[in-house]
């Protein structure tokens, strides 16, 4: 573990209830977690474990019932919608299970979107989506719509749109769940490229043990409490 | 940022172009609709208007004190020769000095009750008389001792040009006066009730037979109507032993209606637009609702609230837009096919009741349509924000997986 002044995201005590029909439901209960700045964690449990939660709450798409969580040292629970929207924006790169792409948009113009939210200049923010796109081998599809792609070739656009701001820290929720075998294996080389090479802090949720191989810190979480928190030996 | 906006809302028009473009139609139809009606109603009360002022009212008159409720000789001014040289600043298109009294028409086979005006024909250029269709003769001058009657009058007393007719009357004296008069012509007005209403005599012919060198009415005509409050104004001023009324104090009918036409075009404009808000309210509802999950991924990836509300009126306003500008482009085009006028006659004793001639033209004014135009895109603002804050108000999660 790192310490707390390296933390991209920290959580404490941190417990989430839902009301379902009045009823409350327990998805997460005082976990406490923390990810360093570099890692590559896996979070791992069987449905309704709470790793989404999780995932979800670090992102700020969701918020806690109790506990503090800060991303990047900004502490969530004090944060309003549209300064939640900026964190997401500046800090956080999302990869979905459904990629989420815009679909009226070309590969090129979904990964340009977000740069045009930060109101990045159009040159900078053109030769920045182009780049993004190439290095994750989708260069010449940069002009096709969503729909022209294949579920491979999306969640790569949708990679490269949550790199594209450099983002402190990358969560992805279940991002092999619509690829074959193969595309997941390259999804994963690229995912571990990216934390190697550039430092890219990491949280997946997964039930695919194939992700769980490449990550280098494996959380399992069972009934909305971490069980085991362990870094993968020589990863 | 805008402009991306923009070019997602533009693409987000173009996914689905059956359901956008039968609400573009719907659109297009309405703002047609509201421009045409509110051009012809313009045009109707235009001719109302034009049509009272016309009628040897004038859009100002000046009366002597009492005429109104006991018209006669009794009731007449003297007018100086240098009356108009402190009104007559170009806004006065005319001017006519009458005399009017009321009178019995007689011929060998009929007796009808009239109004005799005296009038100096080089002046009456302002009223209908100047342009109406004359068979036989109009007067010469304001000497002229011969007599013009309408049409309807002449049919009535089974009378015709060369005749004579007889009128009685009530002289300066309050003696009763007596003279035959030879008809010069016949006129033909927009409706009957004109023909039977007046007829007319030289007004130097009318003061002898009356005994009182003097008018009993003054009707200035001018180029605009917004030129009328400060010349009755005026007027009042110079003339302060007269009674200087405007068209509308002389006509009340008309000028309700007149007033009744600017209602009612709103009322139009609420009940058209109003229909189609709810239809554009439901189109933006639903394609709201098909994306809550891609609207929901764009505030995931850190598109604020206010954007996503911007993003939801911009796709209604380009809708307003396109189908308010092809709208009035339709609605010119038909005001243009209808610039001769809409030919009423079928129904002429009904309009002729409200004043209106039997020929009805469209009139746009530009006010007009810049308010439709400033209006309709302000509904369609107006009517996108309930949707848009549903966009909202959708939480992430719930959007994200749906």
């Amino acid at each position: 573990m790192s310490s707390a002044s390296q933390a991209v995201a920290r959580c404490v005590n941190v417990s989430r209830i839902y009301e379902e029909d009045a009823v409350p439901v327990t998805a997460l209960t005082n976990v406490d977690f923390e990810l360093a700045q570099g890692e590559f964690v896996g979070l791992a449990g069987p449905s309704g474990s709470g790793k989404s939660t999780l995932l979800n709450l670090i992102g700020g798409l969701d918020r806690a019932s109790q506990g503090e969580i800060a991303v990047d040292g900004v502490a969530l629970q004090t944060l309003n919608e549209t300064q939640l929207a900026d964190l997401r924006l500046h800090k956080i790169g999302f990869v979905f299970q459904s990629y989420n792409l815009v679909p009226v948009l070309s590969a090129q113009e979904n990964v340009e979107f977000i740069l045009q939210l930060q109101g990045v200049h159009p040159t900078a923010r053109r030769e920045r989506a182009l780049d993004a796109l190439a290095s994750l081998g989708i260069g010449t599809l940069a002009h096709r719509r969503p729909g022209e792609l294949s579920s491979g070739q999306q969640q790569r656009v949708a990679i490269a749109r949550s790199i594209v701001t450099n983002p402190v820290l990358l969560l992805a929720d279940e991002p092999s769940a619509n690829l074959d075998s193969a595309t997941t294996e390259e999804l994963l080389k690229l995912l571990r490229r990216l934390n190697d090479e550039r430092g890219l802090s990491i949280l997946t949720a997964t039930h695919d043990p194939l992700v769980m191989g490449y990550a280098k810190r494996r959380v399992q979480l069972r009934d909305g409490a971490i069980v085991e928190d362990a870094a993968v030996s020589g990863a | 940022m805008l402009l991306k906006l923009l070019q997602l809302s533009i693409r987000n028009i173009l996914r689905h172009r059956r359901r956008n473009g039968v609400m573009l139609a719907a659109i297009v139809v309405a703002v047609a609709a509201v421009v045409l009606m509110s051009s012809l109603i313009r045009g109707m009360q235009e001719d109302l208007a034009e049509t009272a002022v016309a009628s040897l009212l004038g859009h100002v008159k000046v009366l002597a004190p009492g005429y109104r409720d006991d018209p006669g000789i009794q009731r007449s001014f003297a007018l100086a020769e240098d009356w108009a040289s402190e009104v007559d600043e170009g806004a006065v298109a005319g001017w006519a000095a009458r005399v009017r009294v009321p009178a019995v028409i007689m011929s060998e086979r009929g007796t009808r009750g009239v109004q005799f005006v005296g009038v100096n024909p080089a002046q009456e250029g302002i009223s209908f008389l100047g342009g109406a269709k004359i068979v036989g003769e109009f007067l010469r001058d304001g000497a002229d001792g011969r007599i013009l009657v309408g049409r309807a009058l002449a049919e009535q007393l089974e009378t015709k040009v060369g005749r004579r007719l007889v009128i009685i009357t009530q002289g300066a004296d309050g003696l009763s006066r007596e003279a035959g008069f030879r008809i010069a012509g016949l006129y033909e007005a927009q409706g009957e009730n004109l023909e039977k209403a007046f007829a007319f005599t030289g007004v130097d012919a009318l003061q002898r037979l009356l005994g009182a060198p003097a008018f009993t009415e003054l009707s200035i005509r001018l180029h605009e109507e917004p030129a009328l409050a400060p010349m009755k104004e005026r007027l009042a001023a110079r003339l302060t032993d007269l009674d200087v009324l405007d068209w509308r104090e002389l006509a009340p009918q008309a000028a309700a209606m007149f007033l009744f036409a600017d209602a009612a075009i709103f009322i139009w404009f609420l009940i058209m637009m109003g229909a189609l808000v709810f239809g554009l309210v439901n189109t933006l509802v639903t394609s709201v609702m098909e994306r809550v999950r891609e609207l929901g991924m764009l505030r995931a990836l850190g598109m604020r609230p206010s954007s996503v509300v911007l993003q939801v009126v911009l796709e209604a306003g380009i809708l307003m837009l396109m189908g308010v500008a092809v709208g009035v482009a339709l609605a010119g085009a038909v005001i243009y096919w209808l610039a001769d006028g809409i030919d009423l006659s079928l129904w002429a004793e009904g309009v002729e009741t409200f004043g209106m001639s039997t020929v009805l033209r469209p009139v746009a004014l530009a006010e007009d349509v810049l308010l439709i135009v400033a209006m309709s895109l302000a509904l369609g603002v107006a009517a996108s924000l309930y949707p848009a804050w549903r966009a909202v108000k959708v939480r992430l999660l719930e959007a994200l997986g749906r």
